[in-house]
């Protein structure tokens, strides 16, 4: 590249992206944070976090991976990735798995992204890797107003790493309210049967979202496949036309970003832990309550345990320690910003005095999500 | 997988909890959680006894997928 052609190439880029600052709208785009584990045979979110799988008439274990030092990517950086393998295997025409990620509306709203100018650019980046070879797709899909849907083909060799680099021009169509619901979803389609795709589908523009219109066909079925697996890792989502070197952020950093849509409120390995402070209604019942370290997206919708009650229990004072005789469950006082949990004993608790909830093993936890 | 009606607090909100194939209860959540609601519109026709009633009594409502 001559000087001057390297100048004008610097001013494109000064012009048309952002250099500067938080650039990859994206949240744990290099996989790192996994609160929930590294391996499930669940279905949404499971292991990594702010990424669920999606999926229909397929089974499928969603993990979090570590890359080979051989692995391309880990020269750039990356460490890990999440990966789907199928455990079944079938050519039903209503099958399909998704890797998929929701980014919340005001994130998208107020990014910079002028989204309804089709002079103004978003661009997405990211690694993908597939056992087998063929033509996948990822949908952009905007919720509000009225659905739209924009296509990326991602064509893949085997066992291959592959970096994907699309520019997204916006659209008219597309709405985006600045509030915390879903914004645009980025959807990595490892399958997707029949009864969701068209021959006709025309990739690489914004089209209403029609469920059964979503992208070509397949050529390949991945869920037909049997141990096929989907790797993907590294993805960004920026303002502009140019894909910039990923943001590598912190694992702090990153964990923090992901506390707002799951929190994980762990002990820390050793026994007879400290959940929270509260106290005794009955003698059968307390609530403690437990601030997080970020303020959640909104009131959590759940909580999660390990699912054995004496595994939790309350303490008072006078060394009376109550084994819980069932898990503990979310109150409906709960807020995005303090969480208030039922703690209940079959007997032998203290009315009208204060407490403390107990982890009585190392690991235990009480999770919280407020995902999109 | 299954999900089944916790029980409903003072203040009127309803909670569910989630049982998984092993029989452990692993979660509890509120009637709009996202995975509950999709749960519940893949089951729609053939609801445990409880979810039906909360259904049928106004409290708990399926609501349209994204």
């Amino acid at each position: 590249m001559t000087k001057a052609a390297e100048l004008a190439k610097m001013g494109e880029v000064l012009t048309n992206s952002q250099i500067g600052g938080r650039r990859n709208i994206i949240i744990n785009g290099a996989m790192q944070v996994a609160q929930r584990g590294t391996s499930s045979t669940d279905s949404g979110f499971g292991t990594v976090d702010r990424f669920s799988t999606s999926r229909g008439t397929v089974t499928a274990t969603q993990s979090q991976e570590t890359l080979a030092s051989g692995d391309t990517p880990y020269s750039l950086g990356f460490r890990k990735y999440f990966r789907i393998t199928n455990t079944g295997t079938t050519s039903a025409t209503n099958s399909y798995i998704a890797i998929r990620h929701r980014i919340e509306a005001q994130n998208i709203a107020m990014s910079g992204w002028n989204y309804t100018s089709t002079s103004s650019d978003i661009t997405i980046s990211f690694w993908v890797r597939s056992s087998l070879a063929g033509t996948y797709y990822m949908s952009l899909r905007s919720d509000d107003g009225t659905a739209q849907n924009y296509t990326i083909p991602v064509v893949l060799s085997a066992n291959t790493w592959t970096k994907i680099i699309k520019t997204v021009s916006g659209d008219s169509g597309i709405s985006i309210d600045n509030d915390n619901g879903i914004g645009l979803d980025v959807i990595m389609w490892a399958h997707l049967g029949t009864d969701y795709t068209t021959s006709s589908h025309t990739s690489n523009q914004w089209n209403t979202y029609s469920g059964t219109d979503q992208a070509p066909d397949y050529s390949q079925n991945w869920n037909n496949t049997s141990s096929a697996t989907f790797d993907y890792t590294g993805i960004q989502l920026e303002v502009g036309s140019q894909a910039t070197p990923f943001e590598h952020r912190s694992f702090g950093e990153e964990r923090n970003l992901c506390y707002r849509y799951y929190y994980r409120h762990a002990s820390d390995g050793s026994n007879q832990n400290m959940l929270g402070v509260g106290y005794v209604d009955s003698s059968t019942s307390a609530v403690v309550q437990i601030v997080p370290p970020v303020s959640m997206r909104a009131d959590p919708t759940a909580i999660e345990t390990t699912g054995t009650a004496s595994n939790y229990g309350v303490r008072q004072g006078s060394g009376v320690d109550v084994a819980c005789n069932s898990t503990p469950s979310i109150s409906g006082d709960s807020t995005s910003n303090v969480f208030v949990v039922n703690l209940s004993v079959a007997s032998g608790l203290t009315a009208n005095s204060a407490c403390l909830g107990r982890a009585v093993l190392s690991g235990v936890h009480l999770s919280f999500t407020s995902e999109l | 997988m299954s999900y089944s009606v916790l029980h409903t607090e003072d203040n009127g909100v309803t909670l569910y909890k989630k049982i998984d194939d092993d029989g452990l209860s692993r979660m509890s959540c509120f009637g709009h959680h996202p995975p509950f609601q999709d749960w519940l519109r893949a089951n729609k026709d053939n609801l445990p006894s409880d979810i039906q009633a909360k259904i049928d009594d106004g409290t708990l409502t399926i609501q349209e997928a994204d």
